[in-house]
Order: C-alpha cells, then sequence, then structure tokens
C-alpha cells in the first residue's frame, strides 16, 4: 500500500499509511467497493431509493445475529463461530410456538419466549465445553454448530410435530425444509411503526427492536459484570488476580451470545417471512462474523458501533452487488464477491497479531 | 559452486523430463469416438453400394454388427485405430475377413468413417469426415441449469 | 497400529488407558457391529464396497499425516489440492485426454496450481501460528471463491474451454458435473483380480503403499527431521537453527500437492466430477475419517488412515440402509453420517484440546514446584 502514496509528499503519505494500518486494508477495500456501487447504481438504472430500501431492511434482519458475536469476544472466547448453535435454538422455538397454536404478531414473542430456555441450556453447555479448551475456543466452536445443524437435521424428522402448515403433507410428519410464516410472524416486527417516503420503506419495530437490544448491551458492558467481561477478554490473568470468577464470566458471555443468535434468527425470520430448517443455519455464523470484522472488530475487541457499520456494510454489498453487476455486464457474480471478500475478511482479522492470552 | 550448478542442472532436467511426460501423454492418450457407416456413398460420380453385412471388431470384442445404412461406434485412445472387418458383400457370399488401419486426425473427438468407401481405397476426405452432435444445438434451448453448491455433504464419498 | 503401547502399571489402568485412548475407534466398531447386520447388505457386498473406497481415499487422508507432523494440526487446507485436482481434470477432459495418460496429464497439471495454493495457503498460516485449523478451514472457503470465479465465470471467455458437454449453456462457466466417463476407473481396472468375489485395484493399492514407504523414508530424512522438531516445539527448533517458517510453508505445499494428485485418484475411481462441491465434502470426510482411524490433532500414523477408511466407510455405506430399516426414513441415516462426521471431528478437537490443556497446567506445576525447591 505504501508504493502508490505520493513520495514528494512524505508526511502526507504518512498520514495515509497510518489511517490505512488503524483502518485495515482489506475494510478499506470493502468500503470503497460499497462506495463505488452506489455511485455505479444510477448510472447502470439501478433503482436506488429501492437499493437503499432493501439495505436497511436486510440490515434490520441481521443486525441482531451480528450483535451476538459482541459478548463472546468480549469474554475473549474469540469470533462465535458456533452460532448456529443458539440459532437452533431459536427454529425450535418458533416451530414449536406455531405447533402450540400462537398466531398473529404475538406469537413472535412467544417463539422468544419458548426459545429462551433452549438457548440457556444449550448455551450452557457450550459455554462449561468452551471453558475446559481455553485456547482453541473458534475451531471447536465451528464444528459445536456444525454437529448441532446435523443433529437437528434428524430430529426435525423425528420430533413429533403435527401442525399441518408445518409437516410434509404426504406422509404427514417430519418437518418441511422452508415453512411459510404467514398468519404467525411474519413481518412481526417491520410492519409496526413502518414509515414509507415515496418508494423508501423503513422498518422502524425492528430497527427499534435492534436498538433495545444493543442499548441493553451497552448498558449491560458499562455495568460491573460487564466491565469484568472486557477485563477477562483483555487479561484473564490480572482478571483473576483481581478475584473475578473468569469462568463464570465467560459462560455468561457464551449464554449471552446463544441467547442473541436464538433470538437473532427469529427477528431474520419475521423479516424473512420464512423458516429455514435444515442445511439453512449451517453457514449463518459466517456471515455475521465476517459483517462485524467488517464493521471494525477484531478476534478480541468489539463494539456496538462496529455490529452496526458492520452490519450496514455487509449488507449494502449483499444487496447492492446483484444489481449493479447484473445491469453492468450481464453476470451475476455477486454471490462468488461476497464469498471473497466475506472469508477475505475473516482471513485478514485471524492473521493479525493479537497480544497473547492466558 | 558445482554442487549448485548440479542441483540447478537436475532441477532443469527434472521439469524438462515431465513436460516431455506431459506431452506424450498429450499425444498417447488423445481419445477419439469413430462411428463407421455401411452406407452408399457417392464419390466423383461413381456409386461404392452399401454391403449385405459388416462385422467391425475394436480391440478383439464385437463392436457392431452392421446391415445396410447401419452406424456403429466405439471408442479408441490413440491415433493408430485398427480395426478387424468381416465383410458380407452379397447375401450369401462366403465373409471375407480383413484388417484395417487408419491414422486419426488429432484434433478431431467424433469421426464418421464410411466403410464402402474405405474398402474401395478412396482417397482420404471422400470416406472421413468429423461428427457433428446435434445434441450440441438442442442443448443450448435447455433450462439453464442451477448451480448447485453441495457444502453440507450429502453426497456419497 | 491403532493398538497404542501402554505403560504396564497393572492390568486393570492400562485396559482403562486403552479404552480412553482409543475411545473413537472403539465407538466405530459399537457402530458398525450394530448398524451392519441391521443394513442387511451381504458381505461380498461389503467388502468389495470397502476395497474400492479404500482405493480411491487411502491416498487422499495420507495427505494429511505430513502437516499434522510438522505440529500444524489437520490440514482443512487440504481442499485447496482438490480444487487444483478438479481444475487439471477439467482442462483434461476439454483436450479429451483419456485413460490412464489422461490422469497422468491431470497430476502434472495440477502440481503447479497445488504448489501456487500451498504456498499462499502456508504464507497465511505463518501469520497465524496457534490457531492453523481455524485459519486453514477459512483459507478453504476463500479459495472456494476464487476456484468459483475461475470455473464459474472465467472458464470459456477467459480460459478457453470447447465442448460444449462441460460448458454451460450459457457460454461461460462449467456445468455441474463433469463426467470423467473415459477416465473412469481406467487407473483401478488396469490390473485387477477377484478373491472371493471382491475386486482388487492392484496398481491403485501400489501407488498407495509406495506413498505409505515415501512417507516412512520421508520422516527419516533431515527435512522430516526438521518438521518433526518444529511440530514439537517451534521455540526450541529455530534456537537449533532450523528455519521454522520455511519448514511449516513446505509441510502444507506437500500436503497440497498429495491432496490433488489423491484427488485425481478418487474422481477417476467415482466417474464423474461434481464442479462445485466434490472438494468441500473431500475435506471433511477424509479428516473424519484419520480421526476415526483413532488419530488426534497432533498424532497421527498410517495405520490410523487405514483403520479409518475402513472403520468410517462401514458406517458411511451402512448407515442410510440402517437408517431407513430402523426409523422409516431414508434421509435420516444420510443425516446420521453426517452429524457423525462432525461430532467425531468435534469430539477429537475437544480431546485434543483438554489435553493440551491439561499438559500446560502440569508444566507450570512443575515449573512452580522446581522453583519452590530452589527458594
Amino acid at each position: 500500500m505504501s508504493e502508490t502514496v505520493n513520495q514528494t509528499n512524505p508526511s502526507f503519505g504518512k498520514l495515509i499509511r497510518k489511517a490505512v494500518q488503524s483502518f485495515g486494508l482489506p475494510r478499506l477495500i470493502i468500503a470503497g467497493f460499497l462506495l463505488l456501487l452506489f455511485i455505479l447504481a444510477p448510472f447502470v438504472n439501478a433503482d436506488l431509493p429501492m437499493q437503499i430500501t432493501n439495505t436497511i431492511n436486510r440490515f434490520s434482519w441481521n443486525a441482531v445475529l451480528v450483535l451476538a458475536m459482541v459478548p463472546m469476544v468480549h469474554s475473549g472466547c474469540g469470533l462465535n463461530f458456533g452460532l448456529p448453535l443458539g440459532i437452533v435454538a431459536g427454529l425450535l422455538g418458533g416451530t414449536l410456538s406455531i405447533e402450540l397454536g400462537f398466531r398473529g404478531p404475538a406469537s413472535f414473542f412467544i417463539s422468544i419466549l419458548i426459545a429462551t430456555p433452549f438457548a440457556l441450556l444449550f448455551g450452557g453447555g457450550y459455554g462449561w465445553l468452551l471453558n475446559r479448551i481455553k485456547g482453541g475456543e473458534m475451531m471447536i466452536a465451528t464444528y459445536v454448530g456444525f454437529s448441532s445443524v446435523s443433529f437437528m437435521c434428524m430430529m426435525w424428522l423425528l420430533l413429533p410435530y403435527h401442525s399441518p402448515n408445518m409437516v410434509w403433507g404426504l406422509s404427514g410428519k417430519g418437518l418441511r425444509t422452508t415453512i411459510s410464516l404467514e398468519g404467525y410472524y411474519d413481518k412481526a416486527l417491520a410492519n409496526f411503526l413502518q414509515i414509507n417516503i415515496g418508494k423508501l420503506s423503513i422498518p422502524v419495530g425492528t430497527l427499534l427492536f435492534f436498538a433495545v437490544l444493543a442499548f441493553g448491551m451497552w448498558a449491560f458492558l458499562h455495568t460491573k459484570t460487564g466491565t469484568a467481561m472486557t477485563a477477562v477478554g483483555s487479561n484473564p490473568t490480572f482478571a483473576r488476580a483481581a478475584g473475578i470468577n473468569v469462568d463464570r464470566i465467560r459462560l455468561l458471555s457464551v449464554i449471552m451470545s446463544t441467547w442473541l443468535g436464538a433470538v437473532g434468527i427469529l427477528v431474520y425470520e419475521q423479516g424473512f417471512g420464512f423458516i429455514q430448517l435444515y442445511n439453512a443455519p449451517f453457514y449463518m455464523a459466517l456471515p455475521a462474523v465476517s459483517a462485524i470484522l467488517i464493521g471494525g472488530a477484531s478476534v478480541n475487541k468489539a463494539s456496538i458501533m462496529n455490529v452496526i457499520i458492520g452490519t450496514f456494510l455487509f449488507q449494502g454489498i449483499v444487496t447492492m452487488t446483484p444489481t449493479v453487476m447484473n445491469n453492468m455486464i450481464h453476470m451475476d457474480m455477486s454471490e462468488v464477491i461476497r464469498m471473497i471478500a466475506s472469508n477475505g475478511m475473516i482471513l485478514y482479522a485471524l492473521t493479525r497479531k493479537t497480544e497473547v492470552r492466558r | 559452486m558445482t554442487d549448485t550448478k548440479r542441483k540447478w542442472l537436475v532441477r532443469c532436467a527434472v521439469i524438462v523430463f515431465i513436460l516431455a511426460l506431459a506431452a506424450l501423454m498429450m499425444i498417447l492418450g488423445r481419445g477419439h469416438t469413430v462411428y463407421f457407416d455401411n452406407k452408399t456413398l457417392e464419390y466423383n460420380g461413381e456409386t461404392y453400394s452399401a454391403k449385405q453385412r459388416i462385422n467391425v471388431d475394436v480391440t478383439g470384442a464385437k463392436t457392431a454388427k452392421l446391415s445396410k445404412r447401419d452406424r456403429g461406434m466405439a471408442t479408441w485412445i490413440g491415433q493408430n485405430f485398427t480395426m478387424d472387418l468381416e465383410i458380407t458383400e452379397n447375401k450369401g457370399d462366403e465373409p471375407v475377413k480383413k484388417t484395417v488401419s487408419l491414422k486419426l486426425p488429432y484434433n478431431m473427438d467424433g469421426i464418421v468413417v464410411n466403410l464402402p468407401g474405405l474398402l474401395a481405397d478412396l482417397p482420404r476426405e471422400a470416406w472421413m469426415s468429423e461428427f457433428v452432435s446435434m445434441a450440441a444445438e438442442t442443448e443450448a434451448e435447455e433450462a439453464e441449469d442451477e448451480i448447485v453448491t453441495d457444502d453440507f455433504g450429502l453426497g456419497d464419498f | 497400529m491403532s493398538v497404542k503401547t501402554v505403560p504396564a502399571k497393572g492390568a486393570g489402568k492400562s485396559i482403562g488407558s486403552f479404552l480412553a485412548g482409543n475411545s473413537v475407534p472403539i465407538m466405530f466398531i459399537l457402530i458398525c457391529a450394530v448398524c451392519i447386520p441391521v443394513s442387511g447388505f451381504s458381505f461380498t457386498y461389503l467388502l468389495n464396497e470397502i476395497m474400492s473406497r479404500l482405493g480411491r481415499n487411502a491416498f487422499l487422508i495420507l495427505s494429511l499425516l505430513i502437516p499434522i507432523m510438522a505440529g500444524m494440526g489437520l490440514n482443512f487446507g487440504m481442499t485447496l489440492g482438490a480444487m487444483a485436482g478438479e481444475i487439471a481434470l477439467i482442462f483434461v477432459s476439454d483436450w479429451q485426454i483419456w485413460g490412464i495418460p489422461g490422469m497422468v496429464l491431470a497430476m502434472i497439471i495440477s502440481v503447479p496450481f497445488s504448489v501456487l495454493l500451498g504456498l499462499f495457503c502456508g504464507k497465511i498460516l505463518n501469520m497465524a501460528k496457534g490457531r492453523e485449523m481455524i485459519t486453514s478451514y477459512i483459507i478453504s472457503f476463500f479459495i472456494n471463491g476464487v476456484y468459483q470465479l475461475i470455473v464459474l465465470y472465467m472458464m470459456g471467455p477467459i480460459i478457453p474451454i470447447s465442448h460444449s458437454s462441460i460448458k454451460l449453456p450459457r457460454g461461460y462457466g462449467i456445468r455441474n458435473t463433469v463426467s470423467l466417463l473415459n477416465m473412469r476407473q481406467s487407473l483401478d481396472n488396469a490390473v485387477s483380480f477377484r478373491i472371493a468375489g471382491v475386486k482388487i485395484p492392484v496398481i491403485t493399492l501400489l501407488i498407495i503403499v509406495c506413498m505409505c514407504l515415501l512417507i516412512i523414508w520421508f520422516r527419516r530424512t533431515k527435512l522430516g527431521q526438521d518438521m518433526r522438531a518444529v511440530g514439537q516445539d517451534m521455540q526450541v527448533a529455530k534456537d537449533a537453527g532450523i528455519d521454522v517458517e520455511r519448514t511449516r510453508i513446505i509441510s502444507i505445499v506437500i500436503s497440497t500437492v498429495l491432496a490433488g494428485l489423491g484427488m485425481i485418484i478418487y474422481l477417476q475411481n467415482m466417474g464423474n466430477l461434481s464442479t462445485y462441491s466434490s472438494h468441500s465434502q473431500v475435506g471433511m470426510f477424509c479428516i473424519a475419517a484419520l480421526l476415526v482411524g483413532g488419530a488426534s490433532v497432533d498424532k497421527a500414523s498410517i495405520g490410523n488412515v487405514f483403520l479409518g477408511v475402513i472403520l468410517f466407510h462401514t458406517m458411511f455405506i451402512v448407515a442410510p440402509n440402517a437408517g431407513t430399516k430402523i426409523t422409516g426414513d431414508s434421509m435420516i441415516g444420510e443425516y446420521f453420517r453426517v452429524f457423525v462426521s462432525y461430532g467425531v471431528i468435534t469430539v477429537a478437537l475437544v480431546m485434543y484440546e483438554t489435553k493440551k490443556r491439561r499438559a500446560k497446567a502440569g508444566n507450570g506445576r512443575q515449573l512452580q514446584l522446581e522453583q519452590e525447591a530452589i527458594k
């Protein structure tokens, strides 16, 4: 990157170099790429208000899932690649609320209520496991997520669900791969206080819901337990010396992450309108992980601001690339670009030097 | 000094050897599909009529039994193609055995050989033509197939 | 081979530690023992399948051994080699080179790709010491994106592909499956015979045996010794004058190249190439199979490879049928074997990390005792 800097202006060059270093080259590329997309959009006849609406909508669906990364990063458990575990808890909540016959927007909150004990249980077990293998969290988290998803694949077929809206019509048992939420909690939050300005429509309800959770997280991180969590993450030896029960704090952070994952998938579903089962939760951790990293987080540092910026940038690229690309070169390369960009971002974060822990 | 020189020499030799091996494989392994027609051929105003029956053996196995206007096929690796023919000229005749070798052109995937023309020792372009697949054109209308990326691993292994 | 020498401290304890040390293979033997009778497959059929799978998978799994030796854990980046092999096979089938010459050519073409990818992977892993596995795992995703960019968009307009049988009808990109019919089992069938109805692919097995011998020989070379030293302790190896970074890169490059060659052997047996999914499955199942054979993240032998292939694939063959018979749903067995693959990897990783942590704690305690003794 230093080669591109003008040699005749060293102080300016130094400034840029410093900015790039603190911001991170990949992050800069991604932000620049999004900016380019927004600039190009009018030229290729893309409907800009529509694009912005989509971006905001997708932001509102995904933000809570990204927020779920924060507690574990804070307590030093690394990026929560085991997010699918939380998602599974959320899916259990959602399907059970339908099975029990709850309808309408209220069923959204019932779903959260039902998902909570599962999230606490799964999160507890997961946290206990992660406490036993400090230092290798991320790899094991990935595989805990995968194992739970593939285990639930069997369970979706075997559990005695009966609601005709969810099971396969022919055999009368086994859940379908996609379940429509119409009549249940479809758009439960999005339709609340929705604002329409011309073509622009903003799902204020969902954004508010996220804001409440994000504020809650922010407030929590400033309580005594919250600061203890940050202390555990940044220097466990010091934290232990200060009389903090490191394992308990880590367990708490994992449970919080898992619960947020469960709530996050329910928020996602109410916006998307469908429950996706079986393989669907499989790779849901990767977009969330890369989103928070794009927002400026690192393996052991993350703030609410990182969540907001990251989700916006990531979802902006996800919504903008297909249309702009399609209009420009008539090739839909968005999927591939997303793969390279998001995994490149995770790779970048993993190769950064972080202070030696434990 | 000489040691590093020798090291580089050995490396170069290995690379050259591998490249040569690759080139050899490209020649040896080129596969062709040979189609043989037992059809009447018109060439320079003369007619070479189809035989009553031709049995074609490629690599020792019965490959095709061709009546009039039949087409048979065989796959072949390499350019030196050999086949054994058993020709029955007219009904009731004793079959005549004949071994035919031909050079297959390297850049043709599918090669159509007209047997009556070949047996009459006509020039090459009279009995050899490139096979053009009809499938290629129909496939263009085929619906765009969805790209399947199964990362979950539900396939056989 | 899988039987580890146990300290003779009394029979009861040694049996207990034997069970603990080999819990994964034992669990698998139990699963197989239950599933084989339920599935209703004949013994000959099972043996035939296992032999065929041994031939096609053993080489791929052998490629995992060298990074484990160098202390870099399970090389999830072996998918990179698999992708290199696939690209080579796409070219070869477009050029219509068939049979064994086609395989040899594909192997030659795959090597430069594998070396490049291996260098890239090794460089990145050197920047992420201590979390090699998750990094190599993400690298495999990243390169999968690049692979799709090349195969799905560049092949056709930029990289010439002429045959419509492998090109998508839209004019660019490769189809979901590329048929390798003209190469199918050419290596396996080159020299083969049957013993009691079981087909023995002699050449394939010979290649695998040669590879095993090569690995045994490699362990004794200077480079192999260096790798083991690096695997034991990077700092000590560095002090001993070993170029740690270079050694680690070489181990990954070797592994990637072997994975590429292995992938070609694997696909010639399968007879067709699933352009966008073969490689990702291969990575997961190979690692699972190795672990089932009793290997761990820091220790794997050739014996583990063979035991793993046999046990894992027996489960793999019988699970769908057994699942259908038990639950009446054909998908259960399929999901079950996926679950088991992931579960095995999870258990192995957890066991490795707990062991590492316990060892560290033990070291710490010893250090403390020594310090107290000095006082």
